[in-house]
């Protein structure tokens, strides 16, 4: 079902970085005050929250929120792994497009060097990882697996992987929240010769471990028109989700995220409820926690056929100035990926490239964006943005 | 369970395969069968995950499968958890019965290839407070003896 009514009031990220000093709802409240402020509003003005995280302690979000004020306005708390901020920024925007709130807030913070050990996985589930069947299989080598099978099935080099990883991090040096800011412009080669986490990923490939804390809050369209006369508007419009779903030779155990083509599946959903389809998207931004997920998606999200990814990649069609532009901000490699907040600091970016005030990062004339997130359980989520006048 | 060493081998989890009272023996994988439509599956589960039939039945599956894909990693088992390996295999392996496992590869780096036969053992993770040899399920190449990585 399309997604009808709801537009994006403000939105606001607190750099993702290292900040051993800061606590997290300290970042969370920097988030939403930054939010609240390029909103024009006041917590008094939210009806609703959904506060979302991957540390493992209970009821850590409602106590975040109070840091923004005691309203008593209702307060959820949403956790899908990876996609955690992308499923709050959902959840708000059906709390408004169903009637149910005028104003709703999406706000996620993480700090991955607090989680010990257990790191992204969430080491405090299932006793202590190494009391794990599973825990030796760590993300950089499940995504290898799928790397290495690709490069069986197609042909493709690890340099098609480096290429797509030094676009990143290039694009990152163009944000001012991106977590890494190089100083030079990085090279395939470059990203190649970075020590090899798991073959045939290197470490330049792959995600940093940093903190940070987003915001989106949506609000009805009326609402957003009256408040910010001569704004463009930016309206989720489609908001798809999905778990894994059965086939011959499924893996049950280890996986950090099930098969890839879940990320299909949850596309084809999103772009039915939208009503339109990759053709009409100017920019898309996806889960690259290691650059070989990003070449996979180009097929997966329908932006070219199966088997053309590399061509792509080749021809720069997915860097900034190209046909699709993929992770303007620097995506997961160099923006960051703190768990939580990374879906909601995705929509920032699409917010900013949808308003035309995204600088030098901008996609000339871009109207229509697209955030994919996969989660580790597994999940995908894959939401569709619109921009009017 | 004790092996003619006399050594206790305990499972690093309980429930997922078979520590033969003979080391030499081969190891197997405790799955399900379904008995509507005949889907295996690993680990075992209750309701069948394509027809949704309840009261799948218990099977052992393997002990041999064809590698599907693989990885060698260089960071640590159980990441920094455990010093003692600082680089090993992992791949999913193929079984005739149709589930494809997950699972950390005996050899080193030039040892794997997409599509070979390998062959379910069991490793020895460390020792418990007890003394039992904790052990985890591994896939190795078919008749090579069981050798830890150079």
């Amino acid at each position: 079902m399309r997604i009808e009514g709801a537009a994006i009031a403000g939105s606001g990220v607190v750099r993702f970085g290292l900040y051993p000093e800061r606590s997290t709802a300290e970042l969370a409240r920097d988030a939403g005050l930054a939010a609240l402020h390029d909103a024009g509003m006041t917590l008094a003005d939210v009806d609703e929250a959904f506060v979302g995280y991957l540390q493992p302690a209970t009821l850590v979000g409602v106590k975040a929120m109070k840091e923004l004020g005691l309203t008593g306005l209702p307060v959820t708390h949403v956790e899908n792994a990876s996609a955690t901020g992308l499923v709050a920024l959902r959840e708000a925007a059906w709390a408004v497009a169903s009637g149910r709130a005028r104003v709703a807030m999406a706000i996620a913070f993480d700090k991955m060097t607090d989680m010990a050990g257990g790191g992204r996985r969430g080491g405090s589930q299932r006793g202590t990882g190494r009391d794990q069947l599973d825990a030796t299989i760590l993300p950089a080598a499940y995504f290898a697996l799928w790397a290495q099978r690709r490069m069986h099935d197609r042909g493709t080099t690890p340099s098609h992987f480096a290429a797509i990883a030094a676009k990143n991090w290039n694009h990152g040096a163009g944000c001012p929240w991106s977590h890494r800011q190089t100083d030079h412009v990085v090279t395939a080669e470059e990203v190649l010769a970075s020590r090899v986490v798991a073959e045939p990923l290197t470490a330049m490939m792959a995600c940093p471990a940093d903190d940070g804390a987003a915001c989106v809050i949506v609000a009805t369209e009326d609402l957003v028109r009256a408040r910010q006369p001569g704004r463009r508007l930016v309206r989720p419009v489609a908001s798809a989700l999905r778990s894994e779903t059965y086939s011959p030779g499924h893996t049950f155990l280890g996986p950090v995220v099930g098969p890839a083509t879940m990320t299909r599946d949850t596309a084809l959903a999103a772009y039915d409820d939208a009503g339109f389809g990759p053709g009409d998207i100017d920019l898309a931004l996806c889960h690259d926690a290691f650059a070989n997920e990003e070449l996979e998606y180009y097929e997966l999200l329908g932006f070219c056929p199966e088997g053309d990814g590399e061509r792509l990649v080749e021809e720069g069609e997915t860097a900034l100035g190209g046909s699709i532009p993929f992770n303007t901000d620097g995506g997961l490699i160099a923006r960051g990926h703190p768990g939580g907040p990374t879906g909601l600091a995705m929509v920032h970016e699409v917010v900013q490239q949808l308003r035309g005030e995204a600088g030098e990062r901008q996609v000339e004339g871009a109207r229509r964006a697209l955030a994919h997130l996969v989660g580790g359980g597994s999940v995908c989520t894959v939401n569709l943005f619109e921009a009017s006048q | 369970m004790t092996g003619d060493t006399g050594v206790v081998r305990v499972p690093i989890e309980a429930g997922y395969f078979t520590i033969p009272e003979d080391p030499a023996e081969t190891p197997r994988l405790l799955g399900s069968r379904c008995p509507a439509c005949g889907e295996h599956f690993f680990p075992r589960r209750l309701v069948c995950a394509r027809c949704l039939a309840e009261g799948c039945e218990d099977v052992l599956l393997g002990p041999r499968g064809r590698l599907w894909t693989w990885t060698y990693v260089h960071v640590p088992l159980f990441a920094k958890k455990d010093r003692s390996v600082d680089a090993y295999g992992v791949g999913q392996v193929d079984l005739p019965e149709g589930p494809r496992v997950q699972a950390i590869l005996v050899g080193g780096p030039d040892d794997f290839r997409i599509g070979m036969e390998l062959e379910l053992d069991l490793e020895v993770l460390r020792t418990d407070d007890a003394g039992a040899e904790v052990v985890i399920f591994r896939f190795g190449p078919v008749g090579d003896p069981v050798e830890e990585p150079a």
